[in-house]
């Protein structure tokens, strides 16, 4: 899980960096942008946290 | 006949008044060579300038009058005496002088912030890891200085090429540049290693270093907050000289340096490219960031939950120095915002009032989002809570600060002190992640807030020197009628978060796998001041046994003090 989340972390900020390369539209590279940033948090917060939250100390 | 004869007599006239004409611009031409050219090598008189008199300076100046006269500025050569070049130079010398003393003075403004982050730290963390807490924020300063000498200035700022406030800094051309997808990218600067590579032994780059270093510093000092308690010495020692020395100059690259960031603008056509006036992308936002990768890694301390997920507040020991932490930093930032001008004089810097005020707006503004936040939702306002909202406002208002208004001065920082709200309760009961002084939300969530606050407020008014990262005009935001602007910024807040935090949680999960990042429980439970530092910060106190710090079933902290003393930004 912990390489999944740090995959989808780095997919997240490749898509925010293509979307000037694939478009000119400026609505569809704020889109983009927006996408990739979610997709970034999302693999931090749920993914890779969510990761560690399953082996925390307090669980133990 | 008669007509020939008056054709010839006005062929004649118009020759001679041409002629005439012609004559009298010659002149006029080699009078204007001799006037721009002679008067600058020529000896001046300066009598015409009335010096005071040897005599008069004899009996003193208690008016200051006498002081700061013709008889002041040095010839060049002193048997010709003083001549206009002289003049000139000195001029150029006091513009480059008072940019010198500008940037040295805020610089050393923010290096005192070393301080509010210590007091603000410890005093949030218990007073049996006070001497622990203390030196992990006094040895990031010598443990990023010197990375940051030896290589993160060199690949920051390596390839900036000249800073015309403070004199050209003409060495610092050498930036790696690849050619992809039919425009440049800046990746990373190559000359500086050590400040003598590349002939970077310069005055201007001296005092480029000297400001970029206490920035970097204060990157570095953010994750010690969010790792205290439980973050082993040695641990803290690796990481913080990697951030030193490449975590925060890479980005630094990309955004002030010259880097991709940077271009967005000439490159394809978004705003200015990637705008942060004083770092709280580069600055707050990478050190928040990458506290949160730390954070995640070593887990939260023990007690801080209970086996149901609730939380425990675990109050910190000295609300009076957090308060007084929260003051020099709020003081610091005035160095910090307007500082980054790197100068007082030119190319616009006169703004730094505006600048000055905007930060003092956005941090009162933002200690308001906070307390009212507070006040609604728990019924009191919280005084920790209200220095949280201050310092949240101060780094959002970091990145706009150089290209906004008082108004949106004042709607960033109040939204910041909610923002600051928001998040501390997400990460200390949604995510989970354990972070005793409120760092990530105060730097990390509010760096972004600001980031991407400048592509909705910069309101074009600004100018610094023409163009900012290489294009015409002034940044403008969204609501002043550029949307690219915001999309720019959007790019770096993803490079924040997708770059920045990867490379740093890859690295610490090295340090963790090699070193060991958190403490023994043992440790931790005895307090780190003597397993890590084999001294008690308060040996003379008497302190709580690690039994009366294991969770006893506590009730969920709802109290907002107790919420809030543990949660203070630094």
């Amino acid at each position: 899980m912990k390489i999944l989340g740090l995959l989808v972390i780095v997919v997240g900020w490749l898509l925010a960096v293509g979307s000037v390369l694939v478009t000119a539209s400026l609505t569809a590279r704020l889109i983009l942008c927006i996408l990739g940033f979610a997709l970034s948090v999302f693999g931090i917060l749920k993914i890779l946290n969510g990761a560690y939250l399953k082996q925390a100390i307090w669980k133990q | 006949m008669k007509t020939t004869k008056v054709n010839f007599l006005a062929v004649l006239l118009l020759t001679a008044a041409f002629g005439a004409l012609a004559i009298q611009a010659r002149g006029q031409t080699t009078s204007g060579a001799q006037a721009s050219s002679a008067p600058l090598n020529a000896p001046l008189n300066i009598k015409d300038a009335n010096p005071p008199s040897p005599a008069d300076q004899a009996k003193g100046d208690p008016g200051g009058t006498l002081t700061g006269t013709v008889s002041d500025v040095p010839a060049s050569d002193s048997k010709k005496g003083l001549t206009l070049g002289d003049a000139i130079n000195q001029i150029g010398q006091n513009k480059v002088a008072v940019n010198f003393v500008w940037t040295l003075v805020t610089g050393f403004l923010v290096m005192f912030m070393q301080a509010g982050f210590a007091l603000v730290e410890t005093g949030l963390c218990r007073a049996k890891n006070a001497n622990h807490t203390m030196m992990m924020n006094f040895m990031v300063y010598g443990f990023g200085l010197f990375a940051y000498w030896v290589c993160g200035f060199a690949f920051q700022m390596g390839g900036v090429g000249a800073t015309a406030n403070l004199g050209g800094t003409a060495p610092l051309t050498g930036e790696l540049v690849r050619h992809w997808f039919g425009k440049d990218w800046g990746l990373i600067g190559t000359h500086g290693f050590f400040l003598s590579q590349a002939g970077t032994y310069d005055v201007g780059v001296m005092v480029l270093f000297l400001f970029q270093m206490v920035f970097m510093d204060t990157a570095a000092t953010i994750v010690t907050g969010a790792a205290a308690e439980r973050w082993k010495f040695a641990a803290f020692a690796i990481s913080s000289v990697f951030l030193a020395a490449f975590t925060y100059p890479i980005f630094g690259n990309w955004a002030w340096g010259g880097g991709w960031l940077s271009q967005l603008g000439a490159n394809f056509g978004l705003g200015h490219g990637y705008c942060d006036f004083a770092g709280s992308g580069v600055v707050h936002a990478v050190g928040g960031i990458t506290a949160l990768a730390v954070s995640m890694i070593i887990g939260a301390r023990i007690g801080k939950y209970n086996r149901n997920g609730s939380s425990n507040a675990m109050p910190g020991h000295d609300i009076v120095i957090v308060l007084t932490g929260c003051f020099i930093l709020a003081f610091g930032w005035f160095g910090f915002n307007p500082g980054s001008t790197l100068g007082a004089s030119g190319n616009g810097a006169l703004r730094i009032g505006s600048i000055a005020v905007n930060t003092m707006l956005a941090g009162c503004t933002g200690s308001f989002g906070a307390l009212f936040y507070m006040w609604l939702r728990y019924g009191k306002p919280d005084a920790s809570m209200a220095g949280n909202g201050l310092l949240a406002g101060l780094v959002a208002i970091t990145a706009p600060s150089g290209f906004v208004n008082t108004i949106g001065a004042a709607i960033i920082g109040f939204l910041a002190g909610l923002l600051v709200c928001l998040s501390v309760e997400y990460f200390d009961r949604r995510a989970r992640v354990d972070d005793p002084v409120g760092a990530i939300s105060v730097h990390g969530a509010c760096g972004l807030w600001g980031v991407i606050s400048v592509g909705l407020f910069a309101d074009g008014k600004s100018n610094y020197g023409g163009s900012w990262n290489g294009v015409a005009g002034s940044v403008t935001g969204l609501f002043y009628g550029d949307p690219s602007q915001l999309v720019a910024q959007l790019v770096g807040v993803a490079t924040l978060v997708g770059f920045v935090f990867s490379l740093s949680y890859v690295f610490n999960l090295f340090v963790d796998y090699f070193v060991g990042q958190r403490v023994s429980a043992e440790s931790e439970l005895e307090g780190l001041d003597i397993p890590e530092m084999g001294a008690l910060g308060y040996p003379e106190f008497v302190l709580k046994t690690y039994r009366q710090d294991m969770p006893h079933g506590q009730a969920h902290a709802t109290a907002p003090s107790v919420l809030a003393s543990t949660l203070v930004g630094a």
